[in-house]
């Protein structure tokens, strides 16, 4: 974990100051909050006041749509006769704060960035990743689905984020990681002071590993090394059964970030070019027009799933594409549990490993 | 429970069926269990919550279950009635599967649940239910527990949802379906959505736009809503695997109120009962079908 | 502007190939785009009609034929369907060139194979132009060419324009019970027909498209003829949408088909795992 190049400390008044100032300025702020529906959920969305901002529960919903939105225009086209028109649209938002992000969400979006800068800019995710300045809060609300510590990364780990707040005293230690993050603390000086209480922090830095003491020693070294040996296994099927084939856990992904692209007609003859948030699980993800579909069964979708988290994406651009945030398993309606399958697979490979010794005294 | 094992071990071992779909416990809970071995039935599992609709398994285009063998299945009563209208509308035949029915008290509305059984935590799909003892299983199995506690009132939410004005209703499902990001959980965990080619996936022409702004899953759900109505069992599985938190059965349980009203119609698990749609009645109020 | 925005293309010229085969011919509409566009044989592009979609296929002209570009298609579903309608002087959208190339170059002083079935010949005849257009690089040519039917043929002006060039063997043949009563082409599947021509493998190479039954019977005939899996390459095709390697639809476990192909060498085909 890199080492933050300045510290602050933030109280809760100057938070919600800060609040109100980027708000009042202009600055859309994304942060977790009620969001005043029929089950009272919790989610990330915008909010003009600190007195939305819920930072005791974990958000239903992937910090990723905000930067991968479920639909985005990518154009518009007007046809006049045997002529179109195209009208582009700007990759360039407005600024924009994620004021007390998930470290397993900020650590999804650096991740992603890699597929999305190879070989060619994905100008729409990198205007929104460019626009964004993010301020993560180290994490008390792990649970059983959790494993970031399994994945390399940390419940107070700042992959991925400008600032992290870690609580302390009256309000949060600030530690800077990045440019973005100290020129939002340059920018708003009154709201930021001396670091102090720094014991406090780290107490509660000391104390986040026990929830998460399940995913101590998980091997997704292992679980690749299965994968690419087993494209053909009796493990896919037997995974699938209770598949539904949903995207359930796509969307709620921090790194899930496959899409689908369609035209939408708007009126007779204008209409918008669309991104829209897609899922390997579905069954037509791969039809091609003349019928044939090479994932054509649950197994080899799942088995797509879970080889592109832990194989392919690690095999191209040396990052396992999954957080251990849990919210797959949290939203998976049959009870696919992630943790648990990449132990599985990771201790099927253990198992083959024992079996055939490398050398050394038998 | 030990009936319930028992009862799966004999069918194994007999070679009644192949596989045994019930409930089994896990780290985070209970989920879809399919027990092949007869030595794994005690894997198998039934309390209150075992809240999923096992019923959906039996859709013949879940192709890596069919290829399992002939399966039982452990229905509440509730997913019997699912099973029912799989068999209403020929979907699978009666001799290719049996059931075993449990007696049950009602069930959470999540299967982690920790805690009592009581008012807050009972699932909505429990209130008002007249099956406690399945009738469409061959088997039935456990004791029957005491009467549900009564938990959250379906008929009452929509009741208050029609005494809005129609502007605030719409306001209110524009606001909940604004976050449908279209994962189709809804869909794909229906025992009853079993259409080869959702109309959602058809292209020439495209009926539905695909995309999530709340235009398009406007048209997705009252269009989803439209085809169930008078076939949904009620069991509120699409609105528990909705990642979202959107109360989509609001829109199938307001819906089975208009078919019983006009239709005097509700499905139940007697899957010799006719449903409203592909059936004609002499007494019925239109003399054509138009 | 993003990635995503295409290039207007105007419709030159509509040639129905067969049935339900069409080839359309563009024109960049902006001068300037047409000027600098390059391309390399095998390469693909992302052709749209605005309103209905976006649809893959690659480039069957020869980049030395700029600013000229080909594609050629099978009306299979919605997109396909309305590119089948559109008529001259009609926009659609272009982009590209994504994705590997054949690496002609490499193929200099070589004697070159083709072998294509169906509408498979539409990937591989922008190369074989290619190579044409350079005809004294490479030793001998030959084409061997078959459709299921005598109707089923496609790019027939090329066949004939092959056929008269004294320095290329084409073979064209059509599936027992495919000819007609004036068909002077050999009768016989595609892998037999190639078995009799024998072309030599001695510093060649061979390029194969078309279905996969096809492919699946003349990799063997190829390597009886003593063809190296190095020596053979074939132009893949999976669903796709982005073209770029984003959408992570096309994979073949760890290879893009868009980014590491869509040619490939029989090769590395060998190696992929059976996700087709």
């Amino acid at each position: 974990m890199s080492e933050p190049s300045n510290l602050k400390h933030i109280d809760r008044a100057q938070l919600a100051g800060l609040v109100e100032a980027l708000a009042g300025a202009g600055t859309a702020v994304i942060a977790p909050a009620l969001r005043h529906d029929a089950r009272g959920t919790v989610g990330y969305r915008t909010v003009t006041t600190m007195a939305d901002v819920v930072l005791d529960k974990r958000p239903d919903n992937a910090l990723k749509s905000f930067f991968l939105p479920p639909t985005e225009p990518l154009l518009h086209y007007e046809r006049q006769g045997k002529d179109v028109t195209l009208t582009p649209v700007d990759p360039s938002i407005g600024p924009r704060v994620v004021l007390g992000a998930l470290p397993c969400d900020a650590a999804g979006l650096p991740i992603v960035d890699r597929v999305m800068d190879w070989d060619y800019r994905d100008e729409p995710w990198f205007g929104r990743r460019d626009a964004t300045t993010v301020i993560a809060l180290a994490c008390d609300k792990a649970d059983s689905a959790c494993f970031c510590t399994g994945v390399g990364l940390a419940p107070d780990g700042a992959s991925g984020s400008d600032l992290l707040l870690v609580p302390a005293g009256d309000g949060f230690l600030v530690e800077v990681y990045s440019d973005k993050g100290q020129a939002l603390v340059d920018l708003h000086p009154a709201f930021f002071g001396e670091p102090r209480d720094q014991e406090q922090a780290q107490a509660f830095r000391a104390g986040l590993g026990a929830a998460l003491s399940h995913a101590d020693g998980l091997d997704p070294a292992a679980a690749r090394a299965w994968i690419e040996g087993h494209f053909i296994d009796p493990a896919w099927p037997a995974l699938a059964l209770s598949c539904h084939g949903c995207g359930a856990c796509a969307m709620v992904c921090p790194t899930c970030h496959c899409f689908d692209i369609v035209d939408e007609q708007e009126g007779v003859a204008k209409g918008t070019r669309r991104r829209n948030q897609d899922y390997c699980q579905y069954g037509l993800f791969t039809l091609h027009g003349a019928g044939h579909n090479p994932r054509g069964d649950q197994g080899a979708r799942i088995r797509q799933r879970v080889s592109h988290k832990f194989a392919i994406y690690p095999d191209r651009f040396d990052a396992i594409l999954c957080t251990g945030c849990g919210r797959c398993s949290r939203a998976c309606a049959a009870g696919i549990d992630m943790f648990e399958v990449v132990e599985r697979l990771a201790g099927l490979q253990a198992d083959i490993d024992e079996e055939t010794p490398t050398g050394g005294d038998l | 429970m030990n009936a319930l094992r028992d009862l799966a071990r004999q069918l194994l071992e007999a070679g009644e069926v192949k596989v045994v779909i019930g409930y089994e416990d896990s780290r985070r809970g209970v989920r879809p269990a399919f027990v092949s071995d007869p030595a794994d039935v005690d894997r198998l599992i039934f309390d209150a919550r075992c809240v999923h609709n096992l019923a959906t398994y039996l859709n013949p285009r879940r192709g890596h279950v069919k290829r399992l063998g002939r399966a039982a299945v452990v229905v509440k009563g509730c997913d019997a009635r699912a099973v029912a209208g799989l068999l209403r509308e020929q979907q699978i035949a009666r001799e290719d599967f049996v059931l075993i029915g449990v007696r049950c008290g009602g069930v959470f509305d999540t299967p982690d649940a920790t805690g009592p059984l009581d008012a807050a935590s009972i699932a909505p799909r429990c209130h008002g239910c007249t099956v406690r003892e399945p009738s469409l299983p061959e088997h039935v199995v456990g004791d029957l527990p005491p009467e549900p506690p009564v938990g959250r009132d379906l008929d009452a939410e929509v009741a208050r949802l029609m005494a809005m004005p129609a502007a605030e209703r719409l306001a209110f499902w524009n606001r909940e379906l604004a976050k449908c990001v279209r994962c189709y959980a809804c869909r794909q965990v229906c025992p009853l959505c079993v259409c080869e080619r959702c109309i959602v996936d058809k292209t020439q022409p495209r009926w539905i736009e695909p995309s999530a702004h709340t235009r398009g899953n406007l048209a997705w759900h009252l269009t989803r809503a439209q085809h169930l109505a008078g076939r949904c069992s009620g069991c509120s599985e699409c609105e528990r695997a909705c990642p979202e938190g959107i109360p989509i059965h609001l829109l199938n349980h307001f819906l089975a109120g208009v078919v019983r009203d006009a239709f005097d119609h509700v499905v139940g698990d007697d899957p010799d009962a006719p449903a409203p749609v592909g059936a004609f009645r002499k007494d019925d109020a239109e003399e054509f079908i138009v | 502007m993003n990635l995503y925005h295409p290039h207007l293309m105007r419709v030159t010229e509509r040639i129905d190939e067969t049935v339900d085969t069409v080839t359309l011919r563009l024109a960049f509409q902006d001068p300037a785009v047409a000027e600098a566009f390059e391309f390399r044989a095998g390469q693909f592009a992302e052709y749209s009609v605005f309103g209905e979609g976006e649809c893959t296929f690659c480039i069957a002209s020869a980049p030395t034929r700029l600013p000229l570009i080909e594609c050629s298609f099978k009306k299979v579903g919605k997109v396909t369907t309305a590119l089948s309608r559109l008529e001259v002087g009609d926009t659609m959208g272009f982009r590209g060139p994504y994705g590997n190339h054949f690496p002609v170059d490499a193929w200099k002083g070589r004697s070159l194979v083709f072998i294509a079935g169906g509408i498979g010949l539409a990937p591989v005849r922008c190369v074989i132009d290619n190579c044409l257009d350079r005809r004294d690089e490479f030793g001998d040519v030959t084409i061997v060419y078959g459709a299921r039917s005598v109707s089923d043929l496609v790019y027939k002006g090329e066949l004939e324009a092959w056929a008269a060039r004294a320095d290329v063997r084409l073979v064209k043949t059509v599936d027992p019970g495919g000819e007609t009563q004036d068909w002077d082409g050999q009768v016989g599947f595609v892998p037999t027909v190639l078995g009799d021509a024998a072309p030599t493998s001695d510093n060649a190479v061979a390029i194969v498209c078309g279905p996969p039954i096809m492919i699946k019977f003349t990799l063997p005939v190829l390597d009886k003829l003593g063809f190296s899996q190095d020596q053979v390459y074939t132009t893949l095709e999976n669903r796709m949408k982005c073209g770029l390697g984003k959408c992570g639809r096309c994979n073949i476990g760890r290879v893009y088909v868009c980014k590491d192909g869509p040619v490939f060498t029989a090769a590395q085909v060998a190696e992929l795992p059976a996700d087709m």
